[in-house]
Protein backbone atom coordinates (compact mmCIF):
# COMPACT_ATOMS: atom_id res chain seq x y z
CA UNK A 1 0.00 0.00 0.00
CA UNK A 2 1.12 3.52 -0.75
CA UNK A 3 2.75 5.31 2.18
CA UNK A 4 2.14 9.04 2.52
CA UNK A 5 3.85 11.28 5.03
CA UNK A 6 3.13 14.91 5.75
CA UNK A 7 6.05 16.53 7.53
CA UNK A 8 5.61 19.77 9.42
CA UNK A 9 5.61 21.23 12.91
CA UNK A 10 1.82 21.51 13.10
CA UNK A 11 1.42 24.89 11.44
CA UNK A 12 -1.72 25.85 9.44
CA UNK A 13 -0.09 25.03 6.07
CA UNK A 14 0.90 21.59 7.36
CA UNK A 15 -2.65 20.94 8.57
CA UNK A 16 -4.05 22.05 5.21
CA UNK A 17 -1.67 19.72 3.38
CA UNK A 18 -2.72 16.84 5.61
CA UNK A 19 -6.43 17.47 5.03
CA UNK A 20 -5.76 17.86 1.28
CA UNK A 21 -4.15 14.42 1.28
CA UNK A 22 -7.20 12.91 2.93
CA UNK A 23 -9.47 14.68 0.45
CA UNK A 24 -7.34 13.49 -2.49
CA UNK A 25 -7.58 9.89 -1.29
CA UNK A 26 -11.32 10.24 -0.89
CA UNK A 27 -11.82 11.72 -4.35
CA UNK A 28 -9.55 9.23 -6.09
CA UNK A 29 -10.61 6.12 -4.16
CA UNK A 30 -6.95 5.29 -3.64
CA UNK A 31 -5.98 3.54 -0.44
CA UNK A 32 -2.88 4.68 1.42
CA UNK A 33 -1.36 4.85 4.85
CA UNK A 34 -1.16 8.49 5.87
CA UNK A 35 1.18 9.60 8.62
CA UNK A 36 1.62 13.06 10.05
CA UNK A 37 5.22 13.65 11.16
CA UNK A 38 5.53 16.52 13.62
CA UNK A 39 8.61 15.35 15.51
CA UNK A 40 11.52 17.65 14.75
CA UNK A 41 14.14 14.92 15.04
CA UNK A 42 12.23 12.71 12.64
CA UNK A 43 11.94 15.63 10.23
CA UNK A 44 15.65 16.35 10.42
CA UNK A 45 16.40 12.78 9.38
CA UNK A 46 14.86 13.68 6.03
CA UNK A 47 16.97 16.88 5.81
CA UNK A 48 13.82 18.95 5.71
CA UNK A 49 14.37 22.69 5.68
CA UNK A 50 11.08 24.17 4.53
CA UNK A 51 7.71 22.77 5.55
CA UNK A 52 5.23 21.36 4.89
CA UNK A 53 6.65 18.39 3.01
CA UNK A 54 4.61 15.77 1.18
CA UNK A 55 6.30 12.39 0.88
CA UNK A 56 4.97 9.46 -1.11
CA UNK A 57 6.66 6.12 -0.58
CA UNK A 58 9.60 7.81 1.18
CA UNK A 59 10.23 10.23 -1.69
CA UNK A 60 9.86 13.98 -1.22
CA UNK A 61 7.33 15.18 -3.79
CA UNK A 62 6.43 18.70 -2.64
CA UNK A 63 8.17 20.86 -0.07
CA UNK A 64 7.78 24.33 1.36
CA UNK A 65 4.18 24.84 0.29
CA UNK A 66 0.68 23.43 0.55
CA UNK A 67 0.09 20.49 -1.78
CA UNK A 68 -3.21 20.95 -3.61
CA UNK A 69 -5.78 18.17 -3.86
CA UNK A 70 -5.53 17.86 -7.66
CA UNK A 71 -1.76 17.65 -7.69
CA UNK A 72 -1.78 15.05 -4.92
CA UNK A 73 -4.17 12.95 -7.01
CA UNK A 74 -1.84 13.30 -10.00
CA UNK A 75 1.16 12.28 -7.92
CA UNK A 76 -0.69 9.26 -6.57
CA UNK A 77 -1.63 8.10 -10.05
CA UNK A 78 1.99 8.12 -11.27
CA UNK B 1 12.90 24.38 22.84
CA UNK B 2 12.40 21.35 20.65
CA UNK B 3 12.87 17.88 22.07
CA UNK B 4 15.64 16.45 19.92
CA UNK B 5 19.15 15.06 20.26
CA UNK B 6 20.68 15.58 16.83
CA UNK B 7 21.76 19.18 17.35
CA UNK B 8 23.30 20.78 20.41
CA UNK B 9 21.40 23.90 21.44
CA UNK B 10 22.62 26.93 23.35
CA UNK B 11 20.86 30.02 24.69
CA UNK B 12 21.50 33.63 23.56
CA UNK B 13 23.67 34.31 26.62
CA UNK B 14 25.94 31.36 25.87
CA UNK B 15 26.00 32.49 22.26
CA UNK B 16 27.66 35.70 23.46
CA UNK B 17 30.54 33.59 24.75
CA UNK B 18 30.77 31.71 21.47
CA UNK B 19 30.85 35.04 19.61
CA UNK B 20 33.67 36.30 21.84
CA UNK B 21 35.59 33.13 21.04
CA UNK B 22 35.28 33.76 17.31
CA UNK B 23 32.25 31.70 16.33
CA UNK B 24 30.44 32.47 13.09
CA UNK B 25 26.73 33.22 13.31
CA UNK B 26 24.61 32.03 10.38
CA UNK B 27 21.27 33.82 10.19
CA UNK B 28 18.74 31.79 8.17
CA UNK B 29 15.96 34.38 8.15
CA UNK B 30 14.86 35.80 4.83
CA UNK B 31 16.50 38.96 3.48
CA UNK B 32 13.54 41.23 4.23
CA UNK B 33 13.54 40.11 7.84
CA UNK B 34 17.27 40.80 8.17
CA UNK B 35 16.82 44.23 6.57
CA UNK B 36 14.34 45.11 9.31
CA UNK B 37 16.35 43.81 12.22
CA UNK B 38 19.79 42.20 12.25
CA UNK B 39 22.12 40.68 14.81
CA UNK B 40 25.00 43.09 15.43
CA UNK B 41 28.00 40.78 15.88
CA UNK B 42 31.42 40.73 14.18
CA UNK B 43 31.15 37.42 12.34
CA UNK B 44 27.79 36.80 10.71
CA UNK B 45 26.46 35.71 7.34
CA UNK B 46 22.89 35.54 6.09
CA UNK B 47 21.84 32.42 4.20
CA UNK B 48 18.03 32.44 4.00
CA UNK B 49 16.41 29.07 4.53
CA UNK B 50 14.88 29.36 1.05
CA UNK B 51 18.44 29.39 -0.40
CA UNK B 52 20.04 27.12 2.13
CA UNK B 53 20.32 23.92 0.10
CA UNK B 54 22.16 25.77 -2.68
CA UNK B 55 24.40 27.85 -0.42
CA UNK B 56 25.22 25.84 2.69
CA UNK B 57 28.71 25.13 1.29
CA UNK B 58 29.57 28.76 2.11
CA UNK B 59 29.65 27.77 5.77
CA UNK B 60 33.14 26.69 6.85
CA UNK B 61 33.51 23.24 8.37
CA UNK B 62 36.58 24.17 10.42
CA UNK B 63 34.98 26.95 12.46
CA UNK B 64 32.49 27.02 15.32
CA UNK B 65 29.09 27.93 13.91
CA UNK B 66 25.94 29.11 15.67
CA UNK B 67 22.73 28.91 13.66
CA UNK B 68 20.22 31.68 14.40
CA UNK B 69 16.81 32.88 13.21
CA UNK B 70 13.76 34.63 14.65
CA UNK B 71 12.58 32.07 17.19
CA UNK B 72 14.97 29.13 16.93
CA UNK B 73 12.82 26.79 14.83
CA UNK B 74 14.12 27.39 11.34
CA UNK B 75 17.74 27.53 12.51
CA UNK B 76 17.31 24.17 14.24
CA UNK B 77 16.26 22.55 10.99
CA UNK B 78 19.17 24.19 9.18
CA UNK B 79 21.56 23.01 11.90
CA UNK B 80 20.23 19.47 11.54
CA UNK B 81 20.76 19.73 7.79
CA UNK B 82 24.40 20.71 8.37
CA UNK B 83 24.96 17.89 10.87
CA UNK B 84 23.57 15.47 8.29
CA UNK B 85 26.11 16.92 5.84
CA UNK B 86 29.08 16.25 8.08
CA UNK B 87 29.39 19.46 10.05
CA UNK B 88 30.55 18.78 13.57
CA UNK B 89 31.04 22.28 15.03
CA UNK B 90 27.46 23.47 14.62
CA UNK B 91 25.03 24.44 17.37
CA UNK B 92 21.60 26.03 17.31
CA UNK B 93 20.71 29.16 19.26
CA UNK B 94 17.37 28.65 21.01
CA UNK B 95 14.66 31.33 21.02
CA UNK B 96 16.19 33.37 18.19
CA UNK B 97 16.43 37.11 17.86
CA UNK B 98 13.25 37.55 19.91
CA UNK B 99 15.02 36.41 23.09
CA UNK B 100 18.25 38.09 21.95
CA UNK B 101 16.42 41.43 21.93
CA UNK B 102 14.75 40.71 25.29
CA UNK B 103 18.20 40.15 26.76
CA UNK B 104 19.38 43.50 25.42
CA UNK B 105 22.06 42.03 23.16
CA UNK B 106 23.25 44.15 20.20
CA UNK B 107 21.11 44.50 17.10
CA UNK B 108 20.76 46.81 14.13
CA UNK B 109 17.30 47.97 13.10
CA UNK B 110 13.78 48.00 14.46
CA UNK B 111 13.39 45.75 17.50
CA UNK B 112 9.62 46.25 17.62
CA UNK B 113 9.26 43.62 14.86
CA UNK B 114 10.08 40.88 17.36
CA UNK B 115 8.59 42.25 20.54
CA UNK B 116 4.98 41.84 19.41
CA UNK B 117 4.86 38.05 19.74
CA UNK B 118 6.90 34.93 20.26
CA UNK B 119 6.12 32.99 17.10
CA UNK B 120 8.87 30.58 16.10
CA UNK B 121 8.02 30.84 12.47
CA UNK B 122 7.67 33.77 10.22
CA UNK B 123 6.71 34.48 6.64
CA UNK B 124 8.62 32.40 4.14
CA UNK B 125 10.77 29.34 4.59
CA UNK B 126 8.55 28.10 7.32
CA UNK B 127 4.92 27.98 8.18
Amino acid sequence: MTQIKVLGPGCPKCKTTYSNVLEALKQSNIEANVVKVEDIEEMMKYNVLTTPVLMIDEQIKIKGRVAQVNEIIELLKK
Amino acid sequence: MENQTLVKEICPTTTQEWVKNGALLVDVREKDEVAELAYDVPNIINIPLSEFEERFNEIPKDQDVVMVCKGGGRSLRAAGFLVNHGYTNVVNMQHGIARWVQKGFPTKGNTSVVTGGDSCCSTSGCC
